[in-house]
């Protein structure tokens, strides 16, 4: 899963944009046939390359899928072959029965939803006091998170696996949730989304008597349910198929993701060879939550929000 | 219910721009106060002070005998109804009006009751399920309005609320607040308003009193009559009244006992003598005349040549003939200076651009101010 190809919705604003650019194509006088076909090809053109960029991106799914209906000879023989000679779909009884999965989803999932939770809380208090506060070290703080942004993960793994070991929560996933819960992403994006809320909704929430905690929980985010559904969707897939640092962390059997727990069972144990098609079918059992996921997310995120309240 | 005061109130920004420079003024229990002057003069901020949006650098605000100055906005018992509306997008406009009286922990029946009690009264009832973004900006408006009085504030403020409303829904909104003030009142809710435009119809219309702000600093704070008849300074005079006042250089003359104000084209207007008496000691001393646009008239073409030689009349050149249709906006040349008059329309009367016509200027309206301090001398 690449997190780059999400387009990230900026609060109202493009939802806005969108809606205008609609009105201007509207308001346009009856063109000549000569613009209409060249706006068609123009649309062809755009269509075919969308479509192009969409089979890339799907491709390596689908030869996942189709490599675990084949037997492991065929995926050698016909390796570009996206239909099975055969459907063997017991493959994937078999793999989920080879290895605990359902304890290990369990893991990942448990472990990415409160880390993604824990993500958005702060992240949204953050970018909240950062943007709609006003004190003296705000942008201090702000160039603090960005700098911490160009800092790359792997620098932190050995002062954080540390403190973990002293804190006691090496091999838990107390230790996982807590060594993830701060993103610097999150409150990187959220920042740009809560700048968009116009001001006097917030000062008019104030006057209205409510609290900066009221106004962050009733006025500012129900307003940004599309950009907290991408970051929710973000972190959960960023953390959910997390490798490195889990590997790092986790030695017990049981407490291991998804990611590791494939990788043990499939790969590093070998008592099955290399069973590729069991090693694809577990693939995709391990990334159907997420796709399920992704379902339900898409519709929020897709909706953005009609108006802002207010006029510019 | 209350009496807002403001104490040599101060304001820089964190730039280091200072946006107010001292403003005392005193508004009254129930008064309807309007600040008007041009965009940038510190209206808003002012405003804002008062909610307790903004940081008062220094001086005091006092909210019904209490200093306020550090209390939070829901504290001071204000209301305020913004120039964009802030209705809250993802709420109904029943809560949008509730929000603030949950937050107060108000019961459930007395919401609804204030609710419906506003609703009917800005006819709004039937809009009560929907999203503001579903609603026309004169509706939105009407619901901020509503927001504002479910409060039931002792004082409401109002930013530029008409400013973004097209000129039919402008007047028949600013006629619901004059209305909202009146029956407020009438109900024993004596509520004080305090209201920023910079337009100044809805100021001379609205108003109790109007304070004329200028970069910072208030100007002149009167009854919009008062303030029209009798500005205090030039700039007020310049402000207030569309078209603005003539404002144009001259001297104080005296010939024959008689004072005459002489412009620097050698145009001539005899002043009476009740006005003459306050400039005696400005004789040969220039000064700011101002007349306004309706005391220049046009002498009838029939009588001109018989009164051309008579006092306070001069010849002007007409550039430009605007017709409302019940008046009309000359603007015409008298030398290098530039004048409007603004004159009844009279059919039998036509008058061209292009064309010189006779113009009598009536002097016993006319106003001077002096040409350093810009103070009125004569009103
Ligand atoms: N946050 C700020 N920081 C610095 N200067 C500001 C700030 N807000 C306003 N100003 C300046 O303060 C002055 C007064 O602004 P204010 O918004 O009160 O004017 P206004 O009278 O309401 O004008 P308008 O009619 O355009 O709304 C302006 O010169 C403005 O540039
Ligand atoms: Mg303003």
């Amino acid at each position: 899963m690449s997190t780059q190809s999400i387009d990230l919705p900026l609060g109202n604003y493009q939802v806005q944009q969108q809606q205008a650019d609609k009105k201007q194509k509207l308001a346009k006088p009856a063109t000549p046939v000569s613009t209409l076909l060249k706006s068609a090809s123009s649309l062809l053109v755009k269509h075919s390359f969308l479509s192009f960029a969409g089979l890339i991106m799907v491709f390596p799914f689908v030869w996942m899928l189709s490599g675990s209906m084949k037997s492991n000879d065929e995926i050698f023989s016909n390796p570009l072959n996206i239909f099975p000679e055969q459907f063997r779909w017991q493959t994937f009884v078999e793999t989920f029965e080879s290895a605990p999965f359902g304890l290990y989803i369990m893991n990942s999932f448990t472990v990415a939803f409160f880390t993604t939770l824990i993500v958005m809380i702060n992240s949204a208090m953050f970018a909240y006091a950062i943007t709609q506060l006003k004190f003296k070290s705000r942008t201090v703080l702000y160039f603090i998170v960005m700098a911490c942004y160009m800092l790359p993960g792997a620098v932190t793994y050995i002062p954080s696996y540390i403190t973990l070991a002293n804190l006691g929560l090496l091999d838990s996933h107390t230790g996982l949730i807590i060594s993830n819960a701060a993103s610097v992403f999150g409150v990187f994006y959220l920042r740009q989304v809560f700048l968009k809320v116009h001001p006097s909704l917030i000062e008019a929430a104030r006057i209205d008597g409510a609290g900066e905690v009221k106004i962050l929980w009733a006025i500012v985010l129900p307003q940004c349910k599309a950009a907290l559904a991408t970051l929710f969707l973000i972190t959960f897939i960023t953390n959910y198929n997390s490798y490195m640092w889990p590997s790092l962390l986790i030695t017990s059997q049981d407490l291991n993701l998804i990611a590791t727990g494939i990788r043990q069972f499939f790969i590093a144990e070998g008592n099955y060879g290399l069973n590729w098609s069991q090693i694809m079918a577990a693939s995709t059992i391990a990334v159907m939550p997420l796709l399920i996921l992704f379902i339900i997310c898409q519709k929020t995120i897709l909706s953005g929000i009609a108006d802002n309240g207010v006029k510019e | 219910m209350a009496e807002v005061i403001l104490r040599q109130v101060e304001k820089v920004y964190p730039n280091g721009f200072k946006a107010v420079h001292g403003i005392d003024l005193t508004i009254h229990e129930g008064e309807f106060m309007v600040f008007v002057g041009p965009s940038g003069c510190a209206k808003s901020t002012t405003l804002r002070m008062i909610a307790g949006l903004e940081d008062i650098s220094d001086g005091q605000i006092m909210i019904g005998n209490k200093c306020v100055n550090n209390l939070p906005p829901k504290d001071r018992g204000i209301s305020m109804v913004f120039q964009n509306y802030a209705l809250y997008p993802h709420m109904s406009v029943y809560e949008n009006m509730a929000f603030g009286l949950k937050q107060q922990k108000i019961n459930k029946r007395e919401i609804e009751r204030r609710i419906s009690d506003a609703a009917e009264t800005l006819e709004i009832t039937h809009l009560l399920a929907s999203k503001p973004g579903e609603m026309s900006g004169g509706q939105r408006q009407r619901v901020a309005l509503g927001r504002a009085m479910v409060r039931k504030p002792d004082v409401f403020l109002f930013d530029e609320p008409l400013s973004n409303l097209d000129a039919k829904l402008r007047v028949s909104t600013r006629i619901s607040i004059a209305q909202l003030h009146h029956d407020l009142k009438a109900e024993g809710q004596n509520a004080t308003m305090i209201y920023v435009t910079h337009d100044q119809v809805e100021a001379m219309t609205l108003g109790d009193r109007i304070c004329v702000l200028d970069q910072g600093k208030i100007m002149q704070v009167d009854t919009p009559m008062n303030l029209y008849h009798s500005p205090a300074n030039k700039f007020v005079a310049g402000f207030i009244g569309s078209p603005a006042m003539n404002l144009l250089r001259a001297t104080v003359n005296q010939e024959n006992d008689a004072t005459y104000i002489q412009l620097d084209n050698g145009a001539k207007f005899l002043l009476p003598s009740e006005k003459a008496e306050k400039v005696t000691g400005k004789i040969g001393q220039q000064v700011w005349f101002g007349l306004r646009p309706e005391h220049i008239s046009l002498v009838a073409p029939s009588t001109e040549a018989a009164t051309a030689q008579e006092q306070n009349i001069e010849l002007t050149y007409i550039k430009v003939v605007e017709s409302m249709g019940n008046e009309m906006y000359l603007y015409c040349a008298l030398g290098q200076e530039q004048i409007i008059a603004r004159c009844h329309f009279d059919p039998k009367i036509n008058i061209q651009h292009s064309e010189s016509h006779y113009m009598h200027f009536d002097m016993s309206h006319c106003h001077l101010f002096d040409i350093d301090t810009e103070m009125a001398l004569v009103n």
